[in-house]
């Protein structure tokens, strides 16, 4: 014989090595199977954060329909009774979120009357942690102080001033926030200590996650006659126009 | 060693197109993977014509650009393309029965995979196909200890399918065999 395998003669081996590849093929489908319906399932665990407050955020169902009601007490830019409504949840420290926001700014000036925003929280304690709940604090305080537009003033400064990732220096930008957009820098500061907006914070992150949000940004698009899409990320303005586009025809 | 097997492979077309075809898959899909509800919600859907049913995923292609850092992009497309290369090489190889050979590069090659799609992405903050495995087991929190956060998963994936390519092609242009 001019040639032989290295392993002729040795066939048991030869039967184990035959059987690796498609032991390796199952496994790798089987795991990337199970990764992605436990990522996308509905019915599976969605939650992908432990929450540093003291109750713990039980694995549960996304369901859109869990959407709290937008009320008057909603931070809504633009029309409040738009055909459309984006809700989105937020994490302040979310480089995403920072490139998101400047994406929604252009949508609800493009699309005027018919759009609006509604910003909720969902800070991400899991990848940052303290920072992205103070700062969401920090923007309810704003609104206590000066309402619905010191909450946008706030959220566009801080998005615009912060590098994301917890690279800010809370103890210095949020009251210098404070300042610039006319708020009283004692009444702040005593609102972000004494803890008062925290639950507001968790009930929002809460309610994130309830309807399926596993990440930040979050946003669900409300169609006119009431149907929800869910979005997830900082998708290109062309990907939310065409979502906006398609709600608006639902009658 | 890798480019002459690459050569040999790529003088086929077919390998070509199951190459490329196979990158523009794993491409799209993880591209695609945080929004696969609202695209399975607009395909369903039976109110939208079927010439606007394409729109919405095609311009979420694009999100490559605004859903991904730099460093997970670059690993996303890595891993698209070496996968589709792998597969290609892994096909040609095993059609043509080289000989009874060691499987590692084709193992190597789907560990590859799978340690990339659970990093892949960075699709948004905390979207991570491997945060959702870890809170089952309540081990979320590991990944605050990570310097990238799981991205070191897609790096890994990388360097495995890299290895696995390499394997490969070693066994495309050196079968073990015993020469007399």
């Amino acid at each position: 014989m001019e040639h032989e395998t290295k392993e002729s003669g040795a066939n048991a081996p030869t039967q184990t090595n035959n059987l690796t590849i498609p032991a390796a093929i199952v496994i790798a489908g089987a795991l990337i199977a199970g990764a992605v319906y436990l990522g996308t399932y509905k019915g599976g665990g969605n939650v992908a954060v432990n929450y540093s407050q003291p109750q713990p955020v039980a694995q549960q169902a996304g369901n859109l329909d869990q959407m709290a009601n937008i009320t008057g007490s909603d931070h809504i830019r633009g029309n409040p009774d738009a055909r459309v409504m984006i809700v989105e949840y937020s994490d302040f420290e979310c480089p995403f979120c920072k490139r998101f926001h400047d994406t929604m700014k252009q949508i609800t000036t493009e699309y005027g009357d018919q759009v609006a925003w509604v910003y909720r929280h969902f800070p991400l304690d899991q990848l940052h942690p303290v920072k992205a709940r103070k700062e969401a604090v920090a923007a309810e305080c704003a609104n206590e102080q000066g309402g619905n537009d010191a909450f946008w003033k706030y959220t566009d400064r801080f998005f615009e001033l912060t590098p994301s990732n917890n690279q800010t220096d809370i103890d210095t930008v949020l009251p210098q926030i404070a300042r610039e957009i006319g708020l009283d820098g004692a009444k702040f500061s005593s609102c972000l200590t004494d803890k008062k907006y925290d639950d507001h914070v968790e009930s929002d992150v809460q309610n994130a996650v309830a309807t399926g949000g596993n990440g930040t940004p979050w946003s669900i698009v409300v169609a006119p006659n009431g149907k929800k899409y869910p979005l997830s990320g900082a998708q290109p303005y062309a990907s939310v126009k065409q979502l906006i586009d398609l709600a608006l025809q639902e009658k | 060693m890798v480019f002459q097997a690459l050569q040999k492979v790529s003088r086929k077309p077919q390998y070509t197109i199951l190459a490329l075809t196979t990158s523009v898959v794993v491409f799209a899909f993880a591209v695609w993977f945080p929004n696969l509800p609202l695209i399975m919600e607009i395909m369903g859907h039976p109110g939208i014509p079927f010439s606007q049913k394409f729109d919405l995923p095609i311009s979420l292609l694009g999100s490559i650009a605004t859903n991904f850092t730099l460093l997970s992009a670059s690993y996303t497309i890595a891993i698209a393309l070496l996968f589709g290369v792998n597969l290609a090489m892994t096909i040609y190889f095993l059609r043509r029965k080289v000989s009874e050979v060691r499987e590692s590069g084709v193992v190597t090659g789907f560990i590859g995979l799978v340690s990339g799609v659970l990093g892949m992405g960075c699709a948004a903050c905390g979207s991570l196909l491997l945060t959702s495995g870890l809170s089952l087991v309540g081990a979320s929190g590991i990944l605050a200890f990570l310097p990238l956060a799981g991205g070191e998963f897609g790096i890994l994936g990388v360097i495995l399918l890299l290895i696995s390519i390499r394997l490969i092609a070693k066994q495309i242009q050196n079968p073990a065999v015993c020469k007399n």
